[in-house]
């Protein structure tokens, strides 16, 4: 204890005797200890904040899936937009029942996610069948107004054609649409439209609708699943507009982020985008190109305002934008543009306008709240199939609003799902069932239905009446969705096929825990199901925190590389400085071990107060971090900090284990230059020199 | 008067490259308890050599030292390492203070590498030997604090508070000037006579020889002559 106090005391006024020395090792050792309790720290709190942002709104805690999936179930990524081979779960209903007895479950909620395609009416599809109805109504000023829209669409297709015609070769299709576009940008076209609608209604219908082409394709990846247990057990849902659909009824939820980014009329869209820029991100117009670039584009967009103004709207906005732009000559879309061209000092005022005037004068999205529109998709088995969808209303995930990957999924029930993935429907497979006892085929997996009905399989041989029959009635099981009825019955729903299924967790710490008994309850059930922590679904996103870790722990052990060197390398130096002094302990009566302890110690003393500053450095900057948040309006980031803010909460392993690192580090670093200063032979002492 | 230590014989050969260098070349003599001897030469002629076989820290290429009894060239590292600790004193011409420890922490050094002392009996050991060579008023400076005297007190102080039995000195005046010399061989002496502690001391100052009680002359690796002197005092 006595020779630990005297070597204590020699460890720290050598330190004392060599400060700059002290000083540069100190500082790395101190710089490294702050990187790594900032970096450590800062990484578990966006783990946790990212587990909590997909577990409470995406994937629950545990996702079960078949054990004989072929791919990995992803939710993010570039895997979960290709097409992944996961299986079906065996038996829903006895999964969940199994599960739902494991202690910490709180919900298995049914799942399966693919995307499709909404086929929306162009905005020219639109007009015309307002068109239509106007003249089934019979109203003069209305069918004017209507008419009114319709030329200026028609114009406005018109111009397209031509432009694109002057850049490209002539063809015959070119051609004859151009053709036609004169027809009903004619004034006689209209004359004869009013006393006889009939006939020019069809050649809209049939011949100009068709010319308009829409943007963007657009897919919408969604989840189909029981959509009340899923608000239920999913903390972060809730509905910003509308309702959810009664139980047992079709419909689909779009999140509102891909709400607004896929359906909201376009200029208002980009309006917005430059709104939120503005105020949520503090950028600027003037210094940020991609802004810039938006304002061009805006400045484009004038006719998905006009097109969808009434006569009477279109010439109060004229006037009122005659005021603000007296020297613009031509139309109201000259004006428009006009007044599209945004900066930094007008744009609040401009934004407000364009809320006021504007945008209770147009449909603000191309489907509304309550409209129904057709989602298709490609069947499992490579046939498209189309279903109308109710849109019920939108949701958000809690705090996630901006981010673009926790909105990216909507919400769909789970029979319509089935019809879009072609799987069976309980319904479907009864029939089927019954079709399989007569035809004497007896086991069709419920995968390999639709190679059954629609060939590939090699199933059904025997010629004769009843193919006749059984082909009229695959016929009738292939019946267009849209007949069938809206409603369904949800028990029944569960009984077919399910692909995956959530499983939310009263306590998420429990993960393994309830993980390994899950397993082991399937297992003694006989059921080929294997659950998968949400970690393991999330793709890229799962793997991010897994690689911002090894580039943290890389340039941790890159400053402690470096450290050690330098260490090791100044402790040589300090042996050969010190040769001397060694040798006369040594002389003195001074074991090696007495040596090496006491060079070790230096380097401990040194890296024990370097680490505490810097854990301490550190430890004050995450308290002051967890009181004031790391901000951010970045979509992504939010996403990672489960909103948008992260208050980061300090652990103590990280602290202890950054002091262990270092205790390693110095031990390591000084381990060579302590054994060199053990062997200084005694007789050194005597040389005499000092 | 019984050998404490005794040399028999000794050669040492250092490497030089290929060559062998005979720093020392047969030499035999031995010191009895008490003595006050100088071991007197000019430079390289083997009187430090002949000291750090003496003191434990190298040993002989042939022929035997032993102190108190002990052959030096059967011991391990650390058994001459415990030799030095408890048996030898060291006092060097640099004076080797530990520049990090104050004077009282230097003389305690070595007590606390012995360990099994109690505090207060280390710190009674320390007090009574700084006071004896007169440096109580300096307990608390850190050598580079201290003359060239003072450091030489404390390096005294630091050979003579473990008791040791022999106290070898090298050179112990060479860094001295002529006066604090003397004085610091004064002090040896006196020390001598009261604690019978055997002092070795090579040197070749004349003066410092004078105060020796046995002269020992060395040249080329050898003893060339040797000189007795009855001490004052001492019978």
């Amino acid at each position: 204890m006595e020779s630990l106090r005297i070597l204590l005391l020699m460890a720290f006024r050598s330190l004392g005797g060599h400060k700059i020395k002290g000083l540069i090792v100190g500082s790395l050792l101190a710089f490294g200890t702050f990187l790594f309790v900032l970096g450590t720290t800062l990484l578990e709190s966006v783990e946790r904040a990212m587990e909590a942002s997909i577990t409470r709104s995406i994937t629950g805690h545990i996702q079960l899936v078949s054990a004989r999936a072929v791919d990995r179930l992803t939710f993010f990524g570039p895997e979960a937009s290709s097409d992944q081979d996961i299986g079906v779960l065996p038996d829903f209903s006895r999964v969940r029942e199994v599960a739902s007895k494991i202690p910490g479950v709180a919900a298995v909620i049914p799942m399966g996610r693919y995307y499709g395609q909404p086929i929306l009416n162009t905005e020219l599809d639109e007009a015309i069948e307002a068109l239509e109805e106007a003249f089934a109504e019979g109203d003069p000023a209305v069918i004017e107004d209507r008419i009114g829209k319709v030329r200026r669409m028609a114009a406005r297709l018109k111009e397209d054609y031509l432009r694109a015609a002057a850049l490209a070769a002539d063809d015959e299709e070119h051609e004859k649409a151009i053709a036609a576009l004169d027809r009903v940008t004619s004034e006689e076209f209209w004359t004869s439209l009013r006393h006889a609608p009939e006939e020019g209604l069809q050649f809209l219908a049939f011949e100009i609708a068709k010319l308009s082409d829409d943007e963007s394709m657009l897919y919408l990846p969604f989840i189909g699943t029981d959509l009340h247990r899923y608000a239920e057990s999913f903390v972060h849902f809730e509905m910003v507009e509308g309702e959810m659909p009664p139980p047992g009824t079709r419909g689909i939820l779009i999140s509102q982020a891909a709400y607004d980014q896929f359906f909201k009329n376009r200029p208002a869209r980009v309006l917005d985008l430059l709104h939120e820029a503005k105020t949520l991100d503090g950028r600027r117009i003037a210094d940020d190109a991609a802004l810039q670039d938006l304002v061009s584009r805006l400045k484009e967009m004038t006719a998905q305002v006009t097109m969808h103004l009434s006569p009477r709207a279109a010439t109060e906005l004229d006037a009122k934008l005659r005021e603000r732009f007296p020297k613009v000559e031509g139309d109201l879309d000259a004006r428009l543009a006009a007044f599209f061209e945004v900066d930094d000092e007008n744009f609040a005022e401009r934004y407000e306008f364009f809320q006021k005037e504007v945008v209770p004068h147009i449909p603000l999205y191309r489907v509304p709240v309550g409209g129904t529109f057709t989602l298709r998709s490609m069947t499992k088995s490579g046939y498209p199939k189309a279903v109308n969808v109710r849109l019920w209303g939108t949701f958000r995930f809690k705090s996630l609003e901006r981010s673009e990957l926790a909105s990216a999924y909507s919400l769909i029930d789970l029979a319509s799902f089935r019809d879009l993935l072609g799987l069976m429907t309980a319904e479907k497979r009864r029939e089927l069932d019954s079709i399989r006892e007569e035809v004497e085929v007896s086991e069709i997996d419920p995968n390999d239905v639709e190679a059954f009905l629609f060939g590939e399989a090699p199933v059904i041989e025997e010629g004769g009446e009843a193919d006749l029959d059984l082909d009229a009635r695959l016929a009738a099981l292939d019946r267009p969705t849209d007949e069938d009825s809206d409603t369904f019955d949800p028990a029944e729903i569960e009984k077919g096929t399910i692909l995956h299924a959530a499983v939310v967790l009263h306590d998420p710490g429990k993960l393994r825990e309830v993980m390994a008994r899950l397993q082991e309850a399937f297992d003694r059930e006989g059921l080929e199901v294997k659950p998968l922590a949400w970690s393991e679904v999330t793709g890229i996103i799962g793997q991010l925190v897994v690689v911002l870790r090894a580039v943290l722990y890389v340039l941790i052990g890159i400053i402690f590389v470096v450290a050690l060197v330098i260490i090791n390398n100044s402790m040589v130096m300090a042996t050969m400085d010190r040769i001397g002094e060694i040798g006369t302990m040594r002389a003195i009566g001074a074991r090696r071990g007495f040596v090496l302890a006491l060079f070790l110690l230096e380097t401990l003393v040194l890296g024990f107060f370097a680490s505490a500053l810097g854990a301490l450095a550190a430890s004050a900057l995450l308290a002051l971090l967890g009181q004031t948040g790391i901000h951010t309006h970045q979509p992504f980031l939010i996403f990672l900090f489960g909103g948008t803010a992260l208050y980061p909460a300090i652990d103590l392993a990280n602290v202890v284990w950054s002091f262990a690192v270092i205790v390693v580090i110095s031990v390591i670093s000084t381990f060579y230059p302590a054994r060199l200063a053990a062997r200084v032979p005694p007789v050194v002492a005597m040389q005499g020199k000092e | 008067m019984s050998a404490i230590v005794s040399v028999e014989n000794v050669v040492k050969e250092y490497p030089l490259g290929k060559l062998k260098v005979r720093a020392l070349d047969g030499v035999t003599l031995s010191f009895g308890e008490g003595e006050f001897a100088a071991i007197a030469a000019p430079s390289g002629a083997g009187k430090t050599t002949l000291l750090n076989l003496i003191g434990c820290v190298d040993v002989p290429t042939s022929g035997v030292v032993r102190i108190d009894g002990q052959a030096t060239s059967e011991l391990d590292d650390a058994g001459l390492t415990r030799l030095r600790l408890h048996k030898l004193g060291f006092i060097f011409q640099s004076f080797n203070l530990i520049t990090v420890l104050d004077v009282y922490q230097n003389v305690e050094f070595p007590l606390l590498l012995q360990g099994g002392m109690t505090k207060k009996e280390r710190d009674r050991r320390v007090r009574e030997i700084v006071e004896q060579v007169g440096l109580d008023k300096q307990m608390r400076h850190r050598p580079n604090e201290l003359s060239g005297g003072q450091r030489q007190r404390v390096a005294i102080a630091r050979a003579l508070v473990t008791r040791p039995r022999i106290v070898l000195a090298d050179e112990p005046t060479a860094n001295l000037d002529s006066a604090t010399g003397q004085n610091i061989i004064g002090l040896m002496k006196e020390i001598n006579r009261k604690n019978r502690t055997t002092f070795i001391f090579s040197t070749h100052d004349p003066m410092v020889m004078s105060q020796a009680e046995r002269v020992i002359r060395m040249a080329d690796g050898r003893i060339v002559g040797e000189e007795r002197r009855a001490a004052e005092g001492a019978a």
